[in-house]
Formats: C-alpha cells, structure tokens, sequence
C-alpha cells in the first residue's frame, strides 16, 4: 500500500468501486445467480446497488475514475495486487522502474504490460 | 490448516500434526478453510450490523486483513442485495473484496441469536463469513460456500455446531462428517 496518505484514499475509493461491480456483476450473471438461490440466497435488491454505485461514483477523483472505467472495459478486474514484483493480472514481472514509482505522492501505479492499476500485497 | 504437497497433505488440527495421505485430502478439504484463529464461541454483538462489524473485526485480528472498512461496506452492500441468512438460524454473509488476498472463513455462534432478516424471519445462531479476494486462483470460493449452505441444511450439523465450544469441537465435526459421508 503507498505511504501518501491523499493517495491511499483515491486508491481505497477505488478498491470500494471494484468490491461492489464485482458484486453487481456476479448478482447480474444468470449462471452465478441460480447457483446463489440453489444455495438458498435471494437477490431481490439489485437496484440498491446500483444506487450505492451513483452515490460512490460522486467519492472517486475524476481521473481515477476515467482510468479504472478504461481499465474495466476491456479487463475483467482494473485494480490486482503485485506479488514478488509481478503484477497479478498478466504475471509479468515489474521492471525496477515502475516499482519506484510507488513513491511518487500523486500517480497511482499501473502495469506497464496489462494497464491494471496495482497495489502492494503486504 | 492443512498444507498440501504435491503428493501428501499435514493437518495441524489445534495442537495435533497429523499425516493424512493423499487419497484422503478430498474428505478433510472443508476442514482446511477453517482456522482457530478465526473461530468465535460467542458473538457480543445483538444486531445485525453490529454482527457484521464484529465479524469484519474478528476477520482483520486474526487474519491480518488489510481494510476493515472496506470489508464491511462489501458485506453491507451484499447484505443490502438479499440478506444472506438463508433460514434455520444459519447466515452466511460472504462476498468477493480487495481486503482479502487469500480465501478467509470464520466460524461464529451467537446462543442469544440475532435478527439478521432472514428468510424464515427467525434469529440466527450460526454464522459463516465466506471472502475470498476478486482473483480466486484455484476457483475455490463458489464450492466451499456451496459446500457450506448444504452442510447446514441438515439438522443434525445445525445441532453439533450449535454445540461446538472450542475449534477442536468444529474440526472434529468437520472431519467426522466428511469422513463419514464420502
Ligand atoms: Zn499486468
């Protein structure tokens, strides 16, 4: 996680917007929705969360929100941890000097092969 | 925990190390999820939001998660969606989120019982909280809740959890049922 404490929040907000399209899409999905009720769980409230979404939006910086919405529309999850200096979305290593941009107090980082946006598993 | 090798499997069960082969590793595997660090006897917490931030608590001491916040407005939203207790004193708030790097369940039974707006409108008393990270890897996280919401159908499970005081107590359960059913 960066240190700069502006840049942790943007970073959160996001993190709050990826959990909850993750939860939309998943509520959305026909396949994944029936195997939720076979379970026994109901999901009558869908319009709730897109509600929660129109509120969150209004939270997230202007840019991070056009970067993560570019990032989402071509890849499944924008935002994926670095493990071992590797970017868990394409598995490519980190050149040295993408991982020193972590100290940079306004850029959020991003995969130089995939574009995901990153952050440090701890 | 149990830690699996390429060709055999250990099982540290409370202060127990066992050797369990590998043709046994499928009966222990719901067994493997759970962990003592993550096992409560009694929630202090009477109410469905105040059960949630409890569990979210419990969940960041003793697992290391990154942002309790962040985990509670998943499971809020989630809850906000349908709520997840299914009916017969069971709840299972579960859901996918960036505070969680690896798959995490925790156990927690409330004697009193909490109205969470369950289905069949009763109080519940046992709690699974299922979060696994948005990448799941071994695709893990839809067969163990799938796993759990069958297991608690049956009364008799119910019952031995309701009864369960210690990790020991739910590991044993846990084994023995599987060990005795597949
Ligand atoms: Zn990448």
């Amino acid at each position: 996680m960066q240190s700069n404490s502006a840049l942790s929040v943007r970073l959160m907000n996001l993190f709050r917007l990826q959990d909850l399209d993750i939860l939309i899409r998943e509520a959305s999905d026909p396949e994944l929705k029936s195997s939720e009720e076979k379970m026994g769980f109901a999901h009558p409230h869908l319009d709730k969360l897109q509600a929660a979404r129109e509120r969150l939006l209004e939270t997230i910086d202007k840019r991070d929100l056009r970067l993560y919405q570019k990032i989402a529309k071509r890849l499944t999850h924008a935002i994926v941890p670095v493990e071992d200096r590797t970017c868990l979305g394409c598995y490519i290593g980190l050149p040295t000097s993408a991982v020193s941009l972590t100290t940079d107090p306004d850029q959020l980082l991003t995969c130089e092969n995939c574009g995901r946006i990153l952050y440090w598993l701890e | 925990m149990l830690v699996v090798g390429p060709r055999r499997a250990w099982i540290f069960s409370g202060v127990e190390v066992r050797y369990v082969s590998e043709s046994l590793r499928e009966v222990t595997t719901i067994l493997h999820y759970f962990d003592p660090n993550l096992f409560c006897a009694e929630l202090e917490s009477r109410t469905k939001d105040d059960v949630l931030r409890e569990l979210t608590d419990r969940l960041v001491q003793g697992a290391g998660v990154k942002d309790p916040d962040l985990l509670y407005d998943m499971l809020k939203r989630r809850e906000s969606l349908g709520s997840t207790g299914i009916g017969k004193g069971v709840a299972i708030p579960h859901g996918r989120s960036l505070a969680v790097n690896e798959l995490r369940v925790l156990f927690a039974r409330s004697s009193a019982g909490v109205e969470f707006e369950s289905m069949d409108k009763k109080p519940v008393h046992l709690f699974f909280l299922i979060v696994a990270p948005p990448q799941d890897k071994r695709n893990e996280y839809l067969p163990l809740l799938g796993r759990i919401a069958e297991l608690v159908k049956e009364k008799k499970v119910r019952d031995k959890l309701q009864a369960c005081e210690t990790f020991e107590d739910l590991a044993d359960l846990l084994e023995g049922k599987f060990g005795a059913v597949e």
